[in-house]
């Protein structure tokens, strides 16, 4: 009753009203865990610009101020990283594209054209993505530089080519790999796409003569366009940041054809300690390359996320 | 050209048979429509036409040449499909051009003219070079046509192209559809489980149900003269009242009605025990029942109750009860012309004429007599 019966009052309990326990609650605890989560990312990121004396002095979350303030970290961190980026660039864009590549066909392959043992053929793609990755380092090892070295054969290549060095040979075998490995998860991926797509496309073509290569060609490919978006981000991240199989075909951290990975954990430590500076900048810079990758995507990702699930 | 045969097809997926030991002939320019209910294996006997099943057993001719065991493109036939199949990346000049490019004895400018022809001839020339997404229901319709009518195919197969418009676009389409057949002359298969379209565009229709040929003829044959009852209850719309009862020495004995048969329909019923009676809901005429219940109820007339009245402005779709019946489940419906306004509740006289009345075989449902037709005349010219 009270506050109705003129409309000049103000009706202040509906407002009250709004502010229950509940959703203060709640506000509180999103508030706490976007801290919690941006708290290290922050952290690092201020650290890579701070000299030595100002990571010791001031308290990690705080910005570098006037005298604390350095881009030695950022130059020494890129200096050290740059040989081992192209290493990885060159090892993990054309991967990303073979296996994102012949996922979509192995896909079409399995879901759009029709031929016995389909099943059977789906049921090995599915082992392979379930088998653990430390069960084959050690015969993939021996494959590589044993029974078919073929970083060896491909060599004399290398140093012909511009640009390139005789160890970039190395990277290869690590590709040809990452290509292998990738394949099963990203034919799972375009398979569930392909399901969702109308078999009258394929059909529709049929009858209009076309062969299943150019209906791949000419319709499911760029059909599935934002598809590639999703996967290739996906599979982009993996193979860069994987570190098992390059740790073993890359034999350590002080070989030139070393990838990102293997260098990064050596990178500002040393016998007298670790440069938290230059680690940190070490850090960011190595993880630029996937959040390009996934801003230049965005678009497509979201609509492949849309549309595929 | 492009006359069909289809003869004794069967296709089983595994253990389900979808269509059964089905034989067809279709001849050259014929409109034919296969009609009946959702998973009678009406698509499928389409698919198995266009070569995109194949079947399990027996053999489909077209233009006289076996057609089992070639592929689509080499059976000289064209597709629509029920979601037009338009590729979403192409413009529709693109979509409509990849049905030719395979086709041999084109060069790429006669590929391109041949495209701006068939736009032209389905008023579809400003849309060239917009992507499907872009057009309405009707405009992609069109295309999807468009893509089918340009190869110049001996056959059309056509799967419920029409199910995705709305209700006036898709009378408008009807007709167009229709028109554009008589144009090209080209021997039609067209699909659908609405019987409207059934009745309106076909020269010919055949109903299936559970993968079997039901009845094969044209519209009003099936209409007035159903082969079983199955037929009698998918083609009309209200459906055919049917009433299960026993043929009792020459009389209908239902739950609620007798009806004495007359003697045609004696002569075909013969001795034949459990019969339906079936009646046209336009073969039933109502009458008010007097208030004071001084009316005297003939032969073929009975007393009932309204229950429910539907409107549709040309007519008025009565839904009828017995009055005897507590359960008050619906025993016939009839249908009056607009103006006749009957409310519900009111008791009414429902005659019937014995000239209108179906009687089909309860256990096979085979039509045992069909409907009188004064002569060949009367359907033709009334």
């Amino acid at each position: 009753m009270a506050g109705s019966s003129s409309d000049q009052t103000f009706d202040v309990a509906s407002l009250v009203e709004d502010f229950d326990l509940n959703r203060i609650g709640q506000y509180v605890l999103v508030i706490l865990f976007i801290g919690f989560f941006l708290a290290p990312l922050e952290t690092g990121i201020m650290t890579a610009f701070k000299t030595n004396r100002a990571v010791a002095e001031t308290i990690p979350l705080m910005p570098p101020l006037a005298e604390g303030f350095t881009l030695d970290n950022m130059t020494f961190a890129l200096n050290a990283l740059s040989g081992a980026f192209f290493n990885s660039l060159f090892m993990a864009i054309p991967a990303t594209i073979g296996s994102v590549l012949f996922g979509s066909m192995a896909a079409y392959g399995l879901t759009m054209v029709d031929w016995r043992g389909q099943m059977g053929m789906l049921v090995l793609f599915l082992i392979g993505i379930f088998l653990p990755y430390q069960a084959v380092l050690v015969p993939l090892a021996r494959f590589w530089n044993n029974i078919f070295p073929l970083a060896s054969m491909i060599k004399p290549l290398f140093v012909a080519a511009p640009i390139l060095q005789d160890y970039h040979a190395n990277l290869v075998p690590l590709m040809i790999t990452h290509i292998a490995y990738g394949i099963p998860i990203c034919t799972i991926l375009f398979r569930s796409y392909y399901q969702g797509l109308p078999s009258s496309y394929v059909e529709a073509a049929k009858i209009d003569g076309a062969s299943i290569t150019k209906i791949y060609r000419r319709i499911i490919l760029p059909i599935s366009k934002p598809m590639f978006g999703v996967v290739f981000i996906y599979q982009f991240t993996q193979i860069y940041n994987e570190f098992l199989f390059a740790f073993t075909l890359i034999t350590g951290s002080d070989t030139p054809e070393a990838v990102v990975t293997l260098i990064l954990p050596a990178v500002g430590a040393s016998t007298s300690g670790i440069d938290f500076g230059i680690r940190m900048s070490a850090a960011f810079l190595a993880a630029l390359p996937t959040l390009i990758i996934y801003v230049a995507f965005a678009e497509q990702f979201a609509e492949g996320l849309k549309s595929g699930g | 050209m492009g006359r069909i045969e289809i003869s004794n097809l069967t296709k089983r997926f595994g253990d389900t048979t979808a269509v059964e030991d089905l034989s067809l002939d279709i001849p050259d320019s014929e409109f034919l429509v296969l009609v009946g209910p959702s998973g009678c294996g009406k698509s499928t006997t389409l698919r198995c036409i266009a070569g995109l099943e194949t079947a399990t057993e027996g053999s489909i001719y077209i233009g006289g040449e076996h057609m089992n065991y070639r592929v689509p493109q080499n059976r000289d036939i064209a597709m629509v499909f029920q979601d037009y199949a338009l590729y979403p990346h192409m413009t529709v000049r693109e979509n409509v051009r990849f049905g030719l490019e395979e086709e041999p004895g084109y060069t790429s400018e006669e590929r391109d003219a041949r495209v701006e022809e068939i736009a032209e001839l389905l008023s579809i020339s400003d849309l060239l070079d917009r992507r499907p997404g872009e057009l309405s229901g009707g405009q992609q319709q069109r295309v999807a046509l468009g893509r089918a009518i340009v190869r110049d195919p001996e056959v059309f197969l056509m799967d419920e192209p029409l199910s995705n418009l709305d209700a006036k676009l898709r009378a408008e389409m009807r007709t167009e559809l229709q028109q554009l057949q008589h144009r090209f002359d080209v021997t039609t298969v067209y699909v659908t489980h609405n019987q409207t379209e059934a009745m309106t565009m076909s020269d010919r229709i055949a109903v299936m149900n559970d993968g079997t040929l039901q009845q094969v003829g044209e519209p009003l044959e099936l209409y007035h003269a159903p082969a079983n009852r199955f037929v009698a209850g998918f083609i009309g719309e209200p459906a055919m009242n049917f009433v299960e009862g026993t043929n009792e020495n020459g009389t209908f004995v239902g739950t609620y009605i007798e009806y004495p048969f007359d003697e045609p329909i004696r002569e075909n019923v013969g001795g034949v025990e459990d019969v339906v009676l079936g009646v046209r809901p336009e073969d039933i005429n109502l009458r008010r029942f007097p208030e004071d219940g001084s009316d005297t109820l003939a032969d073929h007339e009975f007393e009932m109750t309204v229950s429910v009245v539907e409107p549709h402005g040309d007519q008025n779709v009565i839904h009828l009860r017995h009055p005897n019946d507590a359960a008050g489940d619906e025993l016939l419906h009839a249908v009056t012309s607009g103006t006749t306004v009957v409310d519900a509740g009111t008791d009414v006289v429902v005659s019937i004429d014995p000239g209108a009345v179906h009687v089909f075989e309860t256990a096979t449902g085979d039509a045992l007599h069909n409907r009188r037709l004064e002569t060949e005349l009367e359907v033709r010219n009334v």
